[in-house]
């Protein structure tokens, strides 16, 4: 589904440059779950937000079936993203002023959904996420595990065809943090393409494929054999 | 969509509510300010604006060697609209020149200004008695009509239009006359009047030499005015040189020209007076946009510093697909909203505030109606606020970059401080140079309060009078009775008395030096009853009975002004007498403190004088109210050709109305001063909270290594300190130059002081490190883990 190759990304500063992606090739299939590992620094969110058009590289070449995005304009862009692309950070990134129920609605409305229908799009998967009896709180009244189910549900309700999760246990204590991998593995099984960058290899072990990336490069590439065989 | 985000806007306004009531009611309080400007300023340049012929209508006035002025004489008008054909209509009008009452049974009233016109200039001027204006049929000389208010105080039950008959002075005067009418007195104009009597023709008679009108003209739609004006001079040269013979004259003659003056400039900038009303109206309206302008860029900063809370939500916002200009859109209308609430709490504050300012400028005005113009001006303000304080947060905010906001590790950039310093200092200065100016004005007023005048207007109670005394025995009757009433001192008569009011002046020489002087004639007792200072040789007095008819008194500047010594029992010539000076009086300031006492000389007989009419008597303070009740109740008998009209006014509060510019001006400096400090207070505030969201980490490093509170809070407060010293330093010499040259209109005035200039700082700099504390002590008092906790 996803094809990059020769990535390039450079930050410059007025007295630095930083080689942040250097020529990366990734190939990622529908349906897969992989995980990028990494040093700090080692250019991991970098990837994961030009993957997610968040942010521009140098050079290099971006398709998502067969489509070229690296061409495309602020405005494409954007309405590509918000088709098919969903997001969960590690700081949850919730509205503040918005209760859970419309946190989630939120996106829908981007994509100019009708009322009714984000309304029972919305419901069914608060349901879900069994966060039914939460749906009325603003995000500073939850549990952090909470918030990344509201997160999580909000980057689901468009029903994107790629997620893309930024150490989504980072700010979470382990047995919360297991419920969202769960949640994420169970995503992957109904046939969502996750990417997810992560320091935890107990995270990344419910992935397919883990790829190791240090200095802007792939240093190396391994199948969760142990994942896949379960699946199996 | 909207309603959501709405949601956000308001839920965000709620939360951060302090800031929210601060930014609007900041932004409301110079709405408040500019609309009152805007008021004044359509109330002010639309004088007699409801004239159909407003930009045809022209008053034609006399340009003499040393002054100009709008008073001609009566046949002028006939001749313009004789002779020259783009003139469609000349017409004139004579000021009623003093006060007289009309009664009706119980119902008394005086007018001050029964004005004359002819029936062109009633046509001119768009006057409107009721029913219409009419022209005075064949035999009837004048038709008289009373403003509405008037006829209503006199004839209160009145219901149709129908003509009266009023008395004229006195009730036992027996002189009566015919009202045909009420006519509307449009204080919007330029022509007011108490009363006013149409004549087909008026000033019957009269020459050239009277001039004692006003010629308005309308002229033909498309007029070339210069050419006009050219012509009508010609045209007066040539009827003033008919029949001259004398070369001299001709010549006078010849030096004389006329001018056009449009009456759309008559009420600001009339050409025979000065343009001080136009000069004040327009830096009134500088300080107005100005204050506008400021509020606004203050509204602006105060929403970039609190851009950082609203990072997160554009970076959502845009991860889920968000249009840049849709965020725009969703901010402006948010600013939008904030102005709109704004506007309306402007315009409250406008209306709660309008009294005192009607009260100030000595106007009417009214935010309630259709004449002014705000229906449309405060939606097109509201939309150009809405645009200065909104476009750039709007801007700023929705270009956040998603993937730098998201990762929680945000801070707005420092760009433009210069422009965000240099706004500062220049608010700063501003409100510097108020605070000096109200400091000085104050010193001022309050030495002008103190100081001594030279006389005692404490318990003279002035006495309005309209019978002539000017010769010592017919005044003496009156005095006696006077006298009778217990409390009162002394009783005296003079032409003038000493409210600033001028007196007239003539040549007098003194050993063979022939100079100007102004002349006051007096009665006896007139020194007394003011308590003025004698100098040497003595008062008038009734033992000397050639007092009344050749004494004088003179006052020191006329000794200075001719070198006199010894004067007293010299003589000094002027209108054909020789007047023995048997006293010289110490100056008084009779004019006020703008204008250095006058040489002045005070004599009982002057045939070269004007009337007596200005009666002054000295009460004691304790009898004062009764003494006052004795007056009003026997007034008749004690002076009967006034009638049974006893009015009165204190001359204390009289010459206190001397101080009423300055006063008026205090105010508008107190006003501008608190005006100013505020706004820059709000810039600082939007500035220092800026600065510390921006600090906020670097504060909690500091901290963490162990610097104290103190040093945080000197470390945020030194560079506001800095720049509010560099706006005292900018502002001092400004304050200094405008202060001096204002305390210069004073002949009487305090040393420029230096305290203001020290208290001014003091002032800003206190404000400073106050505004500045109460932000820093959130980033100060705040655990340092916290803020680092997203590293």
């Amino acid at each position: 589904m996803i094809k990059i190759e020769n990535l390039e990304k450079v930050y410059k500063t007025e007295e630095v440059e930083t080689t942040a992606l250097n020529g990366i090739n990734l190939h990622v299939a529908a349906g897969e779950f992989v995980s990028i590992m990494g040093p700090s620094g080692c250019g991991k969110s970098t990837l994961l937000n030009v993957m997610g058009l968040l942010d521009k590289p140098e050079s290099g070449s971006y398709k998502f079936i067969d489509t070229e995005l690296l061409t495309l304009n602020d405005r494409e862009r954007s309405n590509f993203r918000k088709k098919n692309m969903g997001f969960v950070f590690q700081n949850f990134n919730l509205i503040d002023e918005l209760t859970v129920f419309e946190n989630i609605e939120l996106p829908l409305i981007y994509n100019k959904i009708p009322a009714a229908e984000r309304k029972q799009l919305v419901n069914e998967i608060i349901e879900r996420m069994n966060i039914v009896n939460r749906s009325g709180h603003f995000p500073q009244q939850l549990s952090g595990g909470q918030q990344q189910r509201v997160a999580v549900a909000r980057a689901l309700v468009t029903k994107p065809k790629l997620v893309l999760a930024d150490e989504p246990t980072g700010n979470l204590d382990s047995s919360h943090g297991n419920e969202v991998m769960e949640l994420l593995c169970e995503l992957n099984e109904t046939g969502t393409t996750i990417v997810m960058v992560t320091h935890s290899s107990h995270d990344a072990s419910f992935s397919n494929r883990i790829i190791n990336l240090k200095d802007g490069h792939v240093i190396s590439e391994k199948i969760n054999k142990s994942r896949n065989e379960e699946l199996i | 969509m909207f309603r959501l985000n709405l949601k956000i806007a308001l839920r965000n306004l709620w939360r951060n509510r302090g800031i929210t009531s601060i930014n609007v009611g900041g932004l409301a309080i110079a709405l408040a300010a500019f609309i009152l400007v805007i008021l004044y300023f359509t109330y002010e340049t639309s004088f007699d604006k409801t004239n159909p012929n407003y930009n045809n209508i022209y008053v034609v006035g006399r340009i003499e060697p040393d002054f100009k002025t709008n008073y001609t004489s009566p046949p002028f008008a006939k001749a313009i609209k004789q002779h020259l054909p783009e003139v469609e209509n000349a017409g004139i009008t004579k000021r009623g020149f003093f006060e007289f009452s009309m009664k009706n049974g119980k119902n008394t009233l005086f007018a001050k200004n029964f004005m004359q016109a002819d029936y062109n200039a009633a046509k001119i001027l768009d006057l409107k008695p009721t029913g219409g204006l009419e022209k005075p049929p064949g035999n009837v000389e004048r038709l008289s009509y009373l403003s509405k208010e008037n006829m209503r105080a006199l004839f209160p039950d009145k219901t149709d239009n129908k003509p009266e008959i009023v008395g004229m002075g006195a009730s036992n005067s027996g002189i009566t006359s015919k009202i045909n009418g009420s006519i509307t007195n449009n204080l919007h104009s330029n022509i007011t009047f108490d009363g006013i009597s149409i004549g087909n023709e008026i000033g019957k008679g009269e020459n050239y030499g009277y001039n004692n009108y006003t010629t308005y003209i309308q002229v033909k739609p498309g007029t070339d005015v210069a050419n006009l004006e050219q012509k009508i001079t010609d045209l007066y040269r040539k009827e003033l040189l008919k029949g001259e013979t004398d070369q001299k004259t001709i010549a006078e003659i010849k030096g004389v020209s006329t001018f056009l003056d449009p009456l759309a400039n008559l009420h600001l900038r009339p050409k025979a007076g000065n343009d001080a009303p136009y000069k004040i109206l327009i830096a009134l309206s500088i300080l107005g946009i100005l204050i506008l302008v400021i509020a606004c860029i203050n509204f602006t900063n105060l929403s970039i510093a609190q851009a950082t809370k609203r990072a997160k939500e554009v970076g959502i916002k845009k991860v889920m697909g968000a249009y840049r200009f849709q965020l725009t859109a969703q901010f402006l209308v948010e600013i939008f909203i904030q102005c709109f609430v704004a506007t309306i709490l402007g315009l409250t504050l406008a209306e709660l505030s309008l009294p005192y300012f009607n009260n100030l400028f000595q106007v009417n005005l009214s935010i309630w109606t259709t004449e002014n113009d705000l229906c449309w001006q405060l939606p097109l303000i509201l939309c150009v606020i809405t645009l200065i304080a909104g476009t750039y947060p709007a801007l700023v905010l929705s270009g956040f970059k998603p993937a730098l906001v998201l990762k929680g590790n945000f801070s707005t950039s420092k760009q433009s401080s210069w422009l965000r310093n240099g706004l500062l200092v220049f608010q700063f200065s501003i409100a510097v140079i108020f605070i000096i100016g109200l400091f000085i004005i104050n010193s001022q007023l309050k030495y002008m309060r103190s100081e001594d005048l030279g006389f005692t207007a404490n318990q003279v109670v002035y006495i309005k009078n309209i019978s002539m005394f000017n010769k010592p025995e017919t005044f003496a009757p009156v005095r006696d009775k006077i006298l009778k009433i217990p409390g009162i001192k002394s009783a005296t008569v003079a032409t003038d008395i000493p409210d600033g009011a001028e007196g007239g002046a003539n040549g007098y020489t003194f050993e063979g030096v022939k100079s100007s002087l102004d002349f006051i004639d007096v009665d006896f007792d007139y020194f007394e009853t003011l308590d003025i200072k004698l100098k040497e040789g003595r008062f008038f007095s009734k033992s000397f009975p050639a007092d009344t008819t050749n004494g004088a008194v003179v006052n020191e500047s006329t000794v200075a002004k001719y070198g006199m010594k010894n004067p007293v029992g010299k003589t000094i010539r002027g209108c054909n007498i020789d007047y023995k000076i048997v006293g010289v009086v110490k100056d008084f300031k009779a004019q006020g403190f703008e204008s250095a006492v006058k040489p002045t000389i005070y004599s009982i007989k002057n045939p070269c004088g004007n009337y007596k009419t200005q009666i002054m008597v000295k009460i004691e303070g304790n009898k004062m109210s009764s003494a006052l009740a004795a007056l009003k109740a026997q007034w008749l008998q004690i002076n009967p050709k006034d009638g049974e009209d006893f009015r009165y006014e204190f001359l204390d509060d009289l010459y206190g109305k001397l101080f009423k510019k300055q006063e008026q001006l205090q105010s508008v400096f107190f006003g501008a001063a608190l005006l100013t400090i505020f706004i820059a207070v709000l810039g600082l505030f939007a500035f220092a909270k800026y600065i510390t969201n921006g600090r906020i980490k670097e504060i909690a490093v500091r901290k963490i290594l162990g610097a104290s509170d103190i040093q945080i809070f000197s470390l945020i407060n030194s560079s506001f300190f800095i720049m509010v010293l560099i706006a005292n330093v900018i502002s001092w010499p400004l304050a200094y130059v405008i202060t001096k040259r204002w305390l210069e209109t004073f002949a009487y005035r305090i040393d420029l002081p230096i305290l203001p200039f020290i208290s001014s700082a003091l002032i800003t700099i206190l404000l400073t490190v106050i505004t500045v504390s109460i932000q820093a002590r959130k980033a100060v008092k705040a655990n340092p883990v916290d803020a680092l906790k997203y590293e």
